[in-house]
């Protein structure tokens, strides 16, 4: 629909460029010089003005001598003008003319986005509701922990604070994991948690309060991955680029295997790398089996055996995302989607899953009605937004 | 869809401007028909692009697609109607979008309206007109894109800037645009010109309704501005010397010069040099406008180089068009032949002090405007130049100009009788200087440069009113024969009568505003009674009101006058939650003789907050409203003008109704 909406447009475009050849006229316009027409105007209006008696008799003689002079002279100048060619010249439009969608073409095919369909506020009632549904709900669990004579399980405000997290309210995520962190049962990663919520919430910048958070969760485990890279990311920022290079270069040396963390370290490294002049690192140089491409290799799936069951999910969760850039790159690909889809209906991520399974289905419009991924995802669909 | 479309259709229109740069140019000077007729068609194909872009934004904005950055960052779903449509040109890119609209709505009206243009001058300017939509395209498509796409969308906006949220202010830019980017076209007949080797009498004419028609929209887009900032901003100020206000202002200046320099050349074959160079500078100058306000050199001259990308391509547009169409102005003005001669009292000497008096009044301005500029990018001090200076360089030049105004449209061409016109216009003067010491006693004196200010402006009104009286013959002859030489007098002539009368209506509104405003800030506690210029107003208490997409604390203050009472005034302090940001509705009792004037404000002190108390701003401006009605006299001036028969004089007559589309072979 688009595309043929944009064949019309160039269409006309080069109709434009062509349109002298189409309806071409035989008198050029204007051919003849409009200047003693104007002239001649002018001395009708030197009489209105001596029959107002605004000028005298003599000062209207001479303004009507100069005119006749100024007439002559333009006629003068009209007989030696150069006579117009009407007929060349037609191959050089038809040139011009093949250059509009050579332009536009190449243009758009670099700069447009032609797979974002535009999206009506009004027509986003789905999405709102989910949103709606998920504070509700997230309302709901602040009510019942605060409520609690307890002061709430631990666990259950450590769910909130991620909830908040997700939604982007740095702020209140940083809350909720602060109630936790005075208890006796904290974490190591409770405290790395509140660090990456505070350092969120301040878009990036290490806080002398994050900090704090930091020095608890390594002091409580030193192998804690998150809270030696927001560690590397303090020291960076206050201007010890080595010392946070050096952290993040012996934590990747203890690494047994891939961890899905590594390419973390391994970017922020690089970028510290890149301040200090030092030549950057490769994730397999620490971890040889993370080579793989896109998709999970089967070494990646007998790695992921091996793991514990956090690591585990974690490492599930380092795959998806890396499945998710890919599309957002590629996003023709089909399989890919209901592949994405399908990751995140297992993670019970409800609302990434439905998101990826409409994406797969602007694509569907391209396939042959009997192809039965239609009915895969007409089906996931319906199933996940009851 | 709707904003790839419009993507889309940018870019065709961008090949189309490159096309057009090129054919038509090298077509004129080969004598090659064809090349310079495509010119016209692309003109208008341009236009339609770029519309049609201009509306996929608009309805992006309208149906709120937040799938567009530029929607998602200007834009909220619960904005009024009206503010969404006016979002479109709200931000950078939409406003840039805006200008490119403008300047191919000039072209494809110079295509379709210019049939008795010749061939190679048409398509000259249109190539000219052609350079500047492809550098302000490309512009817009490499930098300042509207249609950037974001996925999946934000859930909801983050809302215009709610001091834009206004009427006055969101038709304030398409006017100013339709001023700034209308003298493009005439820059491009300059050039064209220039290229050509031949300005003439015809040549004027032609050029006349296009600098008329922008001028007026500048007028109406600097109007509207200064009276939506006297309104929202809650200073009762209605110009602030502001750079953004000046950068608009001057090429109105030399907008107005360069309308009477091009009278001269085409009655006269004088002032070419002039003239061409006005068009010239006049553009030059909204171009450095746009550049000062869409680079953020105002902001500060270091937001510049956060976003060094768009400033300096828009410095390098702004080079490449002054500087060129300047060394090619010092390379082929010279060469014109000179015109007419004239003597020191004349037309056209009265003519050229005003050409003298309005470049060097928008030179003053420049330096005022862009020192600052200069000073923070070579020695870091910010210093701003406002008021003080302008007053004191400004308005000593004007006055002078306001004086000549008067006695100019008495003096005839070439050489003036100057003993008959002192005689016609010495009891204009005297009129004049007896109603000033009148006013001098009524008031009991008061500021020298106001009652100076005061005389000029009467002078100009009756000497203009006595100019008018003397051209139908008005008491010299039966009523009925003056009536009828007011129907035959050109609208042109009717024109300028509106027009200098206008200022000189305007100039009392401008004095008596400044120089008699009385203005009282005071805390205030519900039941307190002010007194001010002869009214009591009393504070009556604060309420909590919710609008749209704001809530607002709304002050009630009732206004008496010797016990008797006046209305009801409702001065708001608005909040907008989601743009996170306050704004002013003033209140205003509005009388010919002065607005009454109140705008509340937050207590200064928290015990003063507690208390109930508010900051109360109250003024008296007398003759406030004579600015706008003067204002508007100017418009209607410049409309009575255009639409002269003489404008079109010169048009093959029987093509008259034919499109520059269909006009069949004849």
């Amino acid at each position: 629909m688009i595309f043929a909406w944009m064949v019309l447009l160039t269409v006309l475009s080069v109709g434009f460029v062509v349109f002298p050849l189409l309806w071409q006229r035989q008198v050029p316009s204007a051919a003849l010089d409009s200047t003693p027409a104007v002239l001649v105007d002018q001395l009708d209006e030197v009489q209105r003005d001596l029959d107002r008696h605004v000028i005298s008799t003599s000062e209207a003689a001479a303004a009507q001598q100069e005119i006749k002079r100024r007439i002559l002279a333009a006629a003068r100048r009209a007989t030696s003008g150069q006579v117009a060619d009407n007929t060349s010249g037609r191959g050089t439009l038809f040139l011009a003319a093949f250059f509009v969608p050579l332009v536009a073409v190449g243009y758009y095919a670099i700069m447009g986005s032609p797979e974002i369909s535009s999206l009506a506020y009004a027509d986003r009632q789905a999405e709102r509701a989910e949103q709606q549904k998920i504070t509700e709900l997230t309302d709901k669990l602040y009510a019942r922990l605060t409520s609690e004579p307890n002061g709430g399980a631990s666990e259950g405000w450590m769910l909130l604070g991620q909830t908040y997290y997700r939604m982007g309210e740095y702020a209140r995520a940083a809350a909720a994991f602060e109630t936790v962190t005075i208890r006796d049962d904290a974490t190591s990663a409770t405290f790395s948690m509140l660090a990456e919520a505070l350092v969120s919430a301040e878009q990036g910048i290490v806080t002398p309060r994050a900090e704090t958070a930091i020095d608890r969760a390594i002091a409580l485990d030193p192998s804690n991955p998150a809270g030696v890279f927001y560690k590397s990311m303090a020291l960076a920022q206050e201007g010890k680029e080595p010392a946070a290079h050096a952290l993040l270069l012996s934590h990747l040396e203890t690494a047994d295997g891939f961890a899905p963390w590594m390419e973390a370290f391994v970017a922020q490294a690089n970028q510290i790398a890149q301040t200090l002049g030092r030549d950057p690192i490769a994730l397999t140089d620490y971890a040889p089996m993370a080579s793989g491409g896109a998709g999970p290799t089967a070494e990646d799936i007998a790695a992921a055996g091996e793991m514990s069951a956090e690591d585990r999910g974690e490492f599930i969760r380092s795959m998806v995302n890396r499945l998710a850039e890919r599309l957002e790159e590629n996003p023709d690909d089909l399989n890919g989607w209901l592949q994405l889809a399908n990751a995140y209906t297992v993670l019970g991520e409800q609302i990434n899953a439905v998101s990826a399974f409409e994406r797969a289905s602007t694509l569907l419009s391209d396939l042959a009605p009997s192809d039965p991924r239609h009915r895969v995802v007409e089906q996931a669909l319906s199933e996940l937004k009851q | 869809m709707t904003p790839e479309i419009g993507h889309f259709a940018l870019a065709l229109a961008f090949a189309l401007a490159l096309i057009q740069s090129v054919v038509p140019l090298i077509g004129a000077s080969r004598g090659k028909l064809l090349w310079m007729q495509s010119a016209r068609a692309t003109s208008i194909g341009q236009l339609l692009l770029v519309g049609l872009a201009f509306g996929a934004l608009m309805r992006s904005f309208i149906i709120s697609d937040f799938t567009v950055v530029n929607v998602a960052s200007n834009s909220h779903s619960l904005k009024p109607m009206l503010y969404k449509i006016a979002g479109t040109w709200g931000s950078h890119e939409g406003s840039l979008l805006l200008w490119v609209l403008i300047l191919t709505l000039f072209g494809a009206g110079v295509s379709l309206f210019g049939s008795n243009i010749p061939d190679p001058l048409k398509a000259r300017t249109l190539a000219v007109q052609a350079w500047i939509s492809t550098g302000f395209l490309s512009f817009m498509l490499f930098t300042s894109n509207p249609f950037t796409r974001v996925f999946p969308p934000p859930a909801d906006g983050k809302d215009l800037n709610p001091l834009l949220q206004d009427v006055g202010l969101a038709l304030h830019p398409p006017f100013l645009y339709l001023g700034y980017v209308g003298f493009s076209i005439v820059f491009s007949f300059a050039v064209a010109a220039l290229l050509e080797g031949r300005v003439d009498a015809a040549w004027a004419r032609w050029v006349r309704p296009w600098t008329l028609a922008a001028w007026m929209s500048l007028t109406a887009g600097i109007v509207l501005g200064s009276w939506w900032a006297y309104y929202e901003l809650g200073w009762g100020g209605w110009w602030f010397w502001d750079p953004v206000e000046n950068v608009s202002f001057m090429p109105w200046l030399l907008g107005t010069a360069l309308l009477h320099s091009a009278i001269v050349t085409e009655k006269r074959d004088a002032f070419k040099s002039w003239t061409i160079l006005l068009a010239i500078l006049t553009f030059s100058l909204s171009l450095l406008g746009t550049f000062v306000v869409r680079s953020g050199l105002l902001t500060s001259v270091h937001a510049f180089a956060v976003d060094p990308e768009r400033g300096l391509y828009i410095l390098f547009l702004l080079a490449l068009s002054i500087g060129g169409s300047l060394a090619l102005y010092a390379w082929r003005a010279p060469m014109m032949e000179a015109g007419g001669i004239f003597k020191p009292i004349s037309r056209e000497a009265g003519l050229l002090v005003n050409n003298l008096i309005l470049g060097a009044a928008t030179g003053t301005v420049l330096f005022g405007t862009l020192y600052p500029l200069f000073l923070e990018a070579v020695t870091g001090e910010k210093i701003s130049v406002g008021a003080p200076f302008f007053n004191a360089t400004f308005i000593p030049m004007m006055l002078p100009l306001v004086l000549f105004m008067g006695v100019g449209p008495f003096l005839s061409w070439k050489r003036a009788d100057l003993a008959g016109v002192l005689q016609r216009v010495w009891f204009v003067a005297l009129a004049s200087i007896i109603a000033t010491l009148v006013l001098w006693y009524l008031q009991e004196g008061g500021p020298l440069l106001a009652h100076l200010s005061i005389l000029l402006a009467t002078w100009l009104l009756l000497a203009t009113l006595r100019e008018w009286a003397m051209r139908i013959r008005l008491f010299d002859v039966p009523f009925s024969e003056a009536l009828r030489r007011a129907r035959n007098l050109p609208r042109a002539s009717h024109g300028m009568t509106m027009a200098h009368a206008g200022l000189a209506v305007a100039m009392f509104g401008f004095i008596g505003s400044s120089a008699w405003k009385v203005e009282e800030v005071v805390f205030v506690a519900p039941g307190s009674t002010i007194e001010i210029a002869g009214f009591e107003v009393t504070f009556e208490g604060v309420e909590r009101v919710r609008g749209p997409n704001y809530f607002a604390d709304r002050g009630t203050l009732d206004v008496t006058r010797n016990g008797e009472s006046i209305t009801t005034l409702f001065p708001e302090r608005r909040y907008y939650p989601i743009a996170e940001s306050s704004t002013t509705e003033s209140a205003i009792r509005s009388t010919l003789a002065g607005d009454l004037y109140a705008s509340i404000a937050e207590p200064a002190s928290e015990d003063a907050e507690l208390s109930g108390a508010w900051t109360l701003r109250i003024l008296y401006e007398p003759f406030v409203n004579f600015i706008w009605l003067g204002s508007t006299f100017l418009i209607l001036g410049g409309a009575l003008s255009l639409s002269d028969r003489r404008l079109r004089v010169g048009a093959p007559k029987r093509t008259r109704a034919t499109s520059a589309l269909s006009t069949p072979a004849e």
